[in-house]
C-alpha cells in the first residue's frame, strides 16, 4: 500500500459521513449467493457492512471503519454503549462484494422510507443511502441480559439482515398480537409497540428450571423476524 | 463419481474391492457390508502419502483407508459438504477441510513458496505455523467440508479474486495466488492480526469459498 | 429480488412445516406437549405449564412416563398458533400409527398427547407409542436406512420397529497400530471407525450428520468494557454451554448420562 493511499485512509476515518440525500451514483444492487452469502454489484457506490463481513472480492474495492450509531457526540456515546458489535464498515468500489457472517442465514429488507428495528449484532450490510441509528430497547435487555441498544434502518433502500437459520418473518396486526422469544427474535419494522410479558410460570416435580419466563408482546401494525433458534436467554424459558 | 450427495450435510460413498478411499477420522456415520477402516500411519504408504499423513498426524486428524465393498455415509460435524469432481487438474485444499476422497487420486503437498500452501502463506506470514497445503490430481471426486454453504467463484483471465483468509476453503485450475491487502482493510481489522490480508487469485480456475469466516 | 414470505395466523399452517427449520403447531383447545426452550413465537392464547402441574395430572398418567425428563418438559393449551425451533437444525413431523418409535432425548421437540412417552432401556433415548404425531430436530434432514447397519452412535437419531441396537467394535481398528497406540496413552477417544451400533432385523434407522457443533456465540451480547452498561455477562448462566440434541443438560450430568 502506498503512503498516500494511507493518508486517504486515515482522513477519511476521521470524519465519517454519508449523505443519504445525493444519488450521484447507480445503487448498489443486492443479491444472495445461495443463502447465506450476499453479493452486492457496485459501480462506485457504497454500502455499509459489518466489520469484517467481506468474504472475497473482485474488481476493485476500499474499505474505511465507520463508528457506529451516526456522527457526532451523539454517535460517540452511543458506539460506547454498544460497543464493537455495532461497528460497521463502508465499502466502496467498482466489482462485486460478497459478505457473510459465521455462516448466518441471510434476508433481505427492503424499506421505502420506513424504519427497521434490528438487533445489532444482526444487521450484515445496507446501502450507503440508508441511515443507522441506535434506539433504547430496555425492556428486552432486561429479558436477555443483553441487547439493550437496538439499531435503526431507516430511507429508502436494501438491508441484509441475518439470522441463525432463516428467518420467518410474521405479520402483527391489531387484532392479532405476536408473542415471541426474545431469544429467537431479530428485527421488526412498522408502527408497533413492544411490551414485555411474564407471567408464564412453571412448577415442575424436579424443581429445576421453575420460575418464570418472558417474551416479548408485539402490538400494532407491523413486521416481525424471528429466527429458527434460540440465543442464550435468561427469561425465555419455554 | 463414488459420492453421492445425500443432503447437504451427508454424502454416501460406494466401495468396491481393490479401490481404496481415504476419509477423515470420525467422519464416518454408518457403513453397510464389509468395510474396513485402517488409520493412516506416516511411513505406511511411503512418499508423498507419508507426508500427508505426518502433517495431518500433527493436527490429531488423521486419515483413514477405506476398504472393502459396500457404502459409507460420511458427514462431520454438522458442517457442510462441497464434492468436487476432478477431471485431470489439480485441487488445492487443507488437509483438515478433506472429509473423504478417491483413492486414485494422485495425493501431495505443496510447499509454502511462490505458488503453493495458501494457508501455509497466511499462517506463515502471520503465525508462523502450517507450511504445507494438500494437493489432489487426476480422476475422481473429493469430497470438502466447509462451515456454512460453499459458494464457488469462477477466476478468469484479467479478473483476479480476492478472498478472506478464513473464508477460503479450496481452489482448483492454473491459478497463481499472493497475498494483498485493500484499501483502508488493515486500519480495519488491526495491523498485524490475520485477518489483514487477503488472498489475491489470479489465472483461470475457481475458488470455493465458504459463508464464514470461521476456520474449522 | 426474491420478497420474504410473510406470514400471518390464516397463512400458518396447521401442524405442518413453515419451511425446513420451523414447524407450526395449532392448537384448537387442544395440548401439546413440548420441551422447553423450543417454542420461538405464537399467535392466539396458549397457556404453558411445566410437567408436574397439577391440573395436568390426568394427562400425565396416561402421556408422560418419564420422570428423568420431567423438568424438561411443558404442556402447551389453547388456541392459536406457536412456531418451533431448536437452534437452526431440521425439524421434522413423524406420524406414527399404533407404532413405536424410539428416539434420541433431546431430538424430540413435541409430541401431541395420543401418545405416550417412556424412557427407553437405552440411555439418552425415549419411546413414544401410541397413534398420533411428533416433532423432532436433526442435524441436516433425517436419513432413513434399513438394517443391516451399522452407525456411529453420535449420527444416530432413532429407530423404529426394529429390535434395541447392539454395540459393535471394530477389532482390525482396536488391534491395530493406533488403537494400541492410544491404548497406551490414552489419548483420543473412541471415534464412530472403532465402535458402533449395529442394527439388524426389520424395520429402520434415523441418521443425521454428527453433530459437533461450532461453540454457541451471545449474539447481541454488550462486550465487557468500562462504563458499558450490561457488559460481560448478563445475571445468571453466563457462559452456558448450547445443548445438542441428544444431550440431556443438567440432568444428563447428574445423572452421569
Amino acid at each position: 500500500m502506498s503512503g498516500s493511499d494511507r493518508e486517504r485512509v486515515h482522513s477519511g476515518g476521521a470524519c465519517p459521513h454519508t449523505h443519504p440525500a445525493q444519488y450521484r451514483h447507480p445503487v448498489a444492487m443486492f443479491r444472495l449467493q445461495g443463502s447465506k452469502v450476499l453479493a452486492v454489484d457496485m459501480t462506485g457506490d457504497s454500502v455499509k457492512a459489518k466489520n469484517g463481513s467481506m468474504v472475497a472480492y473482485d474488481g476493485r474495492m476500499d474499505f474505511k471503519k465507520l463508528t457506529g450509531g451516526g456522527e457526532g457526540l451523539r454517535g460517540m456515546v452511543t458506539r460506547r454503549l454498544t460497543g464493537e458489535q455495532m461497528a460497521l464498515m463502508e465499502v466502496k468500489g467498482q466489482g462485486t462484494c460478497y459478505f457473510a457472517d459465521r455462516a448466518s442465514e441471510i434476508n433481505l429488507v427492503s424499506l421505502h422510507g420506513d424504519k427497521l428495528y434490528v438487533e445489532s449484532s444482526n444487521l450484515l450490510c445496507t446501502d450507503g443511502g440508508l441511515r443507522t441509528g441506535t434506539s433504547f430497547t430496555g425492556l428486552r435487555g432486561g429479558a436477555t441480559g443483553n441487547g439493550l441498544f437496538t439499531t435503526t434502518v431507516e430511507g429508502t433502500g436494501q438491508a441484509a439482515i441475518m439470522s441463525d437459520g432463516p428467518a420467518v418473518v410474521l405479520r402483527v396486526t391489531p387484532p392479532y398480537p405476536l408473542s415471541v422469544d426474545p431469544g429467537a427474535y431479530i428485527a421488526h419494522q412498522g408502527d408497533l409497540r413492544q411490551q414485555f410479558q411474564s407471567g408464564v410460570t412453571f412448577r415442575t416435580l424436579v424443581g429445576e428450571g421453575g420460575g418464570e419466563a418472558f417474551q416479548i408482546r408485539f402490538e400494532g401494525d407491523g413486521l416481525v423476524y424471528v429466527q429458527p433458534s434460540e440465543r442464550n436467554t435468561v427469561g425465555g424459558d419455554v | 463419481m463414488p459420492f453421492r450427495e445425500v443432503n447437504s450435510k451427508m454424502v454416501e460413498a460406494t466401495v468396491v474391492p481393490g479401490q481404496r478411499m481415504y476419509s477423515q477420522r470420525g467422519a464416518m456415520l454408518a457403513y453397510r457390508g464389509d468395510v474396513s477402516f485402517t488409520p493412516n500411519i506416516a511411513g505406511g504408504q511411503g512418499g508423498l502419502m507419508s507426508m500427508i499423513g505426518r502433517r495431518v498426524a500433527d493436527e490429531a486428524t488423521p486419515l483413514m483407508t477405506v476398504e472393502g465393498s459396500g457404502t459409507v455415509m460420511f458427514g462431520h460435524g454438522g458442517h457442510h459438504i462441497q464434492v468436487v469432481g476432478l477431471e485431470g487438474d489439480t485441487l488445492y485444499v487443507e488437509a483438515d477441510r478433506l472429509l473423504a476422497f478417491d483413492g486414485t487420486l494422485e495425493q501431495g503437498t505443496m510447499f509454502m513458496g511462490s505458488q503453493g500452501g495458501v494457508m501455509g502463506m497466511v499462517r506463515g506470514q502471520v503465525t508462523g505455523q502450517g507450511l504445507f497445503t494438500t494437493t489432489l490430481r487426476g480422476h475422481g471426486a473429493v469430497a470438502v467440508m466447509a462451515h456454512g454453504g460453499v459458494i464457488e467463484l469462477p477466476i478468469t483471465p484479467g479478473r483476479p479474486v480476492h478472498v478472506d483468509p478464513q473464508a477460503y476453503v479450496a481452489h482448483h485450475g492454473d491459478v497463481r495466488n499472493k497475498l494483498s491487502t485493500a484499501l483502508g482493510w488493515r486500519d480495519m481489522v488491526g495491523r498485524g492480526s490475520g485477518e489483514a490480508f487477503q488472498l489475491e487469485l489470479s489465472g483461470s480456475g475457481a475458488v470455493y469459498v465458504q459463508a464464514s469466516e470461521e476456520k474449522l | 429480488m426474491n420478497t420474504p414470505v410473510i406470514h400471518d395466523p390464516m397463512s400458518l399452517p396447521g401442524d405442518d412445516n413453515v419451511d425446513s427449520y420451523t414447524f407450526c403447531v395449532e392448537l384448537k383447545g387442544s395440548q401439546w406437549f413440548l420441551q422447553k426452550g423450543k417454542m420461538i413465537a405464537y399467535y392466539g392464547r396458549i397457556d404453558f405449564n411445566g410437567v408436574g402441574h397439577g391440573s395436568l395430572d390426568r394427562l400425565m398418567r396416561t402421556s408422560f412416563h418419564s420422570p428423568l425428563h420431567a423438568s424438561d418438559w411443558v404442556v402447551a393449551e389453547g388456541s392459536g398458533k406457536m412456531l418451533l425451533a431448536d437452534r437452526a437444525f431440521d425439524v421434522n413431523s413423524f406420524d406414527l400409527d399404533d407404532g413405536n418409535l424410539t428416539i434420541r432425548a433431546g431430538n424430540l421437540l413435541a409430541y401431541q398427547p395420543s401418545l405416550a412417552l417412556k424412557q427407553s432401556i437405552v440411555p439418552g433415548f425415549l419411546t413414544l407409542i401410541g397413534t398420533g404425531k411428533f416433532v423432532a430436530a436433526s442435524n441436516g434432514p433425517v436419513v432413513f436406512m434399513e438394517p443391516p447397519i451399522r452407525v456411529d452412535p453420535q449420527a444416530l437419531v432413532g429407530w423404529a420397529d426394529c429390535p434395541s441396537p447392539c454395540h459393535h467394535y471394530d477389532h482390525g481398528y482396536m488391534s491395530g497400530v493406533m488403537g494400541g497406540l492410544r491404548q497406551l496413552s490414552g489419548i483420543g477417544g473412541a471415534s464412530g471407525e472403532e465402535h458402533q451400533f449395529e442394527f439388524v432385523g426389520a424395520g429402520t434407522v434415523l441418521l443425521q450428520s454428527t453433530e459437533a457443533l461450532m461453540p454457541e456465540v451471545a449474539t447481541g451480547a454488550v462486550p465487557h468494557a468500562d462504563g458499558v452498561p450490561g457488559g460481560g455477562h448478563g445475571p445468571g448462566r453466563p457462559g452456558t454451554t448450547p445443548r445438542l440434541p441428544g444431550q440431556l443438560g443438567d440432568l444428563q450430568h447428574r445423572f452421569g448420562l
